[in-house]
């Protein structure tokens, strides 16, 4: 019995049902925005499965504050990574829902790293930090995953460029040891993966075990897949073992990690749903569709429930043969974005020269 | 700069060449003559019912009987043409180009268009270019420009600089943007900004109706919402309902609707689902919002009262703001300038000429019957293209 993937579907759909009926009731209670919207479009506010809970689409947090708590009781707030210009959700937390965030997040991970904190190298530059009160996607996952390691090392410099002197004494200073490494997958590709071939430099990192997660969106034109990727960092960099993640900022506590035979799997806190993309109604498992998050954690904000804009598709329930229960799944990337004709923005779409 | 007209050549040659061309008469002979043949390969596309429907407005009766009220009009005046007329098309309602640019040649200028580059090919461009190579439109083909450019060159600048009229598509930022652009001191100037378009059914008329003209009713609603994915100016977006059988009317109206829409298999895309839905929960805050229904097809956001604020949230594709009155004539309070055409079904004449008199602001420049909503017209947003495209000598 592996905890939090120890959950059968029964006893699972139990809990997280009577949980997520809670939050709803909670929300509704305490987001007057929530409760229009629930209440104007006539959603089922008690869920007799976890298909029928209401959802909200990830993008509305783009379109508006939510939050379930008075403004004095915000103690961080999570922004998504976006390109400039582009609009970011905000998603605030209060200490509690912070707390158990943290807590979460430990457990998700400890039947893959154990229980002893490792030396810790993070893919990316320390600046990422900076503001502590307001964080990117990618400041809150690195924040969050520190708690993993210790004697944290920044592998790049501020200017991004690979900090080859300083990789290379902490490897040697903690040669023979294992050693976690963090980061998020575009960045490693690029600024990691990429450079160190480019400036022939090889590099082992032993024992290391690799957390990584972000998305693929941007790898997609290179079309790297995982297992491509999974074997061009073993052969350039020597790590051996390597787990990607699923997950957004916002919907706290849905962290979906790889199992050893590579599938995310849901714990039992969270799960997800697969919906047609058109229809939005439950797919089968094995059809790929819309993914749909459930999480027990988001109490401070309406984010209990996501329909999110990422393609997956569920292979089984309790039955991987990694030995872990609850779903597991893939994701195959964003759905393409909308592009609808109109008589405005002559010149948006630019044009050659 | 990307030339699509003429095929070959230098773009400042080119431009030289073109202001070296006389102008023609209105309704040159040549000019109708291509407007024929354009119009035929046009309607060969019948796959693509924007390019039909504008190879339908170029048919020969048409075009005839444009000449013919013109020349009634201008009887014993003296017109000529402006000169050159530089047109900055739509990025995406791709034939509205060719409208503004076939007046103005009717009219007798030269022609200067900007359309937007796409990588995809485009086969109304394709039918053009093979018309403009034909040699019996040499003429026309001399004083034709096509071409694309990015907004950071001073392409725009240039043109702007030698033209008699400048023509600019584009929604409220394009025409802003346009308007720092000095133009020419005896230009003028034709603006399209962004418009926000209405229908309306007379609730008892949607009753009565059998099952055959509902269903004419359905199809041409349809093509005024779905030929540009509800996206253009005029496509209709806010839906009002009069009379005092307005709950029944409805229910028979949208359920059909949505049979309609089914049978048309109008191509739904994910990243579009998931944008109305988000647009109808973040509409449903809002105070004047009473109640939201997505479906599959479309989804429908009922009012209680109609702000600005509302119509800039619109997404296209499919959805629907609907807004109850006793009488038609209860929607000139709502009525702002941004909007431009109303759709209706089941209404008296007098009584839309009695709604058009009581709309105190800018709002409304059309008011057709429900199926027209998109067919152009040499009268556009309230000005007519053609007398915009020529003057008047006096001669006393």
């Amino acid at each position: 019995m592996t905890i939090p993937y120890h959950l059968t579907k029964t006893e699972k759909e139990s809990q997280l049902l009577a949980k997520l009926n809670d939050l709803t009731k909670w929300h509704i209670e305490n987001s007057p925005e929530y409760k229009a919207m629930l209440e104007k479009s006539s959603a089922k506010e008690v869920a007799n499965c976890l298909e029928e809970v209401p959802h909200l689409p990830v993008q509305l947090f783009k379109l508006m504050d939510l939050k379930s708590i008075p403004q004095e009781n915000v103690v961080k707030v999570l922004t998504s990574s976006g390109t400039t210009g582009q609009q970011v959700s905000k998603i605030y937390l209060d200490k509690d829902t912070s707390v158990t965030q943290t807590k979460t997040l430990v457990e998700v991970m400890k039947p893959i790293l154990g229980n002893k904190r490792l030396p810790m190298i993070i893919l990316d530059t320390k600046s990422v930090l900076k503001d502590r009160k307001s964080f990117s996607a990618r400041g809150a996952g690195i924040l969050g995953f520190s708690n993993f390691g210790r004697k944290h090392f920044y592998a790049l410099n501020d200017d991004m460029t690979l900090d080859v002197e300083g990789l290379q004494s902490y490897l040697k200073e903690y040669a023979g040891q294992r050693i976690l490494l963090f980061g998020f997958t575009f960045m490693i590709w690029q600024y990691i993966y990429k450079e160190s071939l480019k400036q022939e430099i090889k590099l082992d990192f032993g024992d290391s075990i690799l957390i990584h997660g972000g998305g693929w969106k941007k790898l997609k034109d290179e079309a790297v897949d995982t297992q491509e990727f999974n074997q061009l960092l073993h052969q350039q960099l020597g790590i051996r073992e390597i787990h990607n993640y699923y997950g957004m900022v916002e919907q706290v506590g849905s962290i979906f990690v790889e199992c050893s035979h590579g599938y995310l799997h849901t714990p039992s806190y969270a799960d997800v749903i697969i919906r047609n993309p058109i229809t939005f109604e439950p797919v089968p498992f094995g059809e790929q569709g819309l993914i749909q998050v459930l999480s027990e954690l988001p109490k401070s904000y309406p984010g209990h429930s996501l329909l999110t804009e990422d393609l997956g598709t569920i292979l089984g329930e309790d039955d991987c043969s990694c030995g872990w229960k609850g779903k597991y799944f893939n994701v195959a990337g964003r759905i393409p974005k909308a592009e609808l004709r109109g008589c405005s923005d002559t010149f948006q779409g630019g044009g050659v020269g | 700069m990307k030339l699509f007209w003429p095929q070959n050549g230098e773009f400042e040659v080119v431009l030289k060449k073109l202001g070296n061309q006389q102008l023609l008469s209105p309704f040159d002979d040549e000019v109708v003559r291509f407007t024929q043949s354009l119009s035929k390969r046009l309607l060969q596309y019948r796959q693509i019912p924007e390019i039909v429907a504008l190879g339908f407005w170029l048919r020969k009766t048409n075009v005839q009987s444009m000449k013919e009220n013109w020349e009634t009009e201008k009887s014993g005046k003296v017109i000529k043409a402006r000169g050159t007329v530089f047109h900055i098309a739509p990025s995406n309602v791709d034939t509205i180009f060719v409208y503004s640019w076939m007046l103005s040649l009717l009219a007798g200028n030269r022609n200067i268009i900007r359309i937007s580059s796409k990588e995809k090919s485009n086969p109304l461009l394709d039918a053009i270019i093979l018309e403009l190579s034909r040699p019996e439109f040499e003429k026309i083909a001399n004083m034709t420009i096509i071409c694309t450019y990015s907004y950071e060159e001073k392409a725009t600048k240039i043109l702007s600089s030698i033209c008699h009229t400048r023509v600019v598509w584009g929604g409220d930022t394009t025409v802003q943007t346009i308007r720092q652009i000095p133009l020419a001191s005896m230009a003028n100037e034709l603006v399209f900004p962004d418009r926000f378009s209405l229908a309306a059914f007379s609730s008892e008329v949607v009753l009565t109706l059998d099952e055959e003209n509902l269903e004419q009713l359905l199809e041409q609603f349809y093509n005024d919402v779905f030929w540009f994915d509800q996206m253009a100016c005029s496509s209709p977006r806010l839906v009002v309902w009069s009379g005092e059988k307005i709950a029944q009317a409805k229910t028979r109206f949208w359920k059909a609707f949505e049979r309609k829409v089914y049978g048309k298999r109008y191509e739904l895309m994910a990243a579009n689902q998931v944008l109305k839905y988000s647009t109808s929960l973040w509409l449903s805050v809002n105070k004047e919002v009473s109640q939201i229904n997505n479906k599959t097809y479309f989804s429908r956001i009922q009012l209680t009262d109609f702000s600005p604020e509302v119509r800039e949230r619109h997404c296209g594709g499919g959805v629907f703001f609907e807004y109850h009155v006793n009488k038609l004539i209860d929607i000139a309070s709502i009525i702002i300038d941004k909007d431009q055409t109303l759709a209706y079904f089941g209404y008296e004449k007098e009584e839309l000429i009695e709604l058009v008199q009581k709309i105190p602001t800018r709002g409304l420049d059309r008011v057709v019957p429900i199926g027209q909503a998109l067919n152009f017209d040499g009268v556009w947003d309230g000005q007519s293209f053609i007398n915009s495209f020529t003057r008047e000598v006096t001669i006393l």
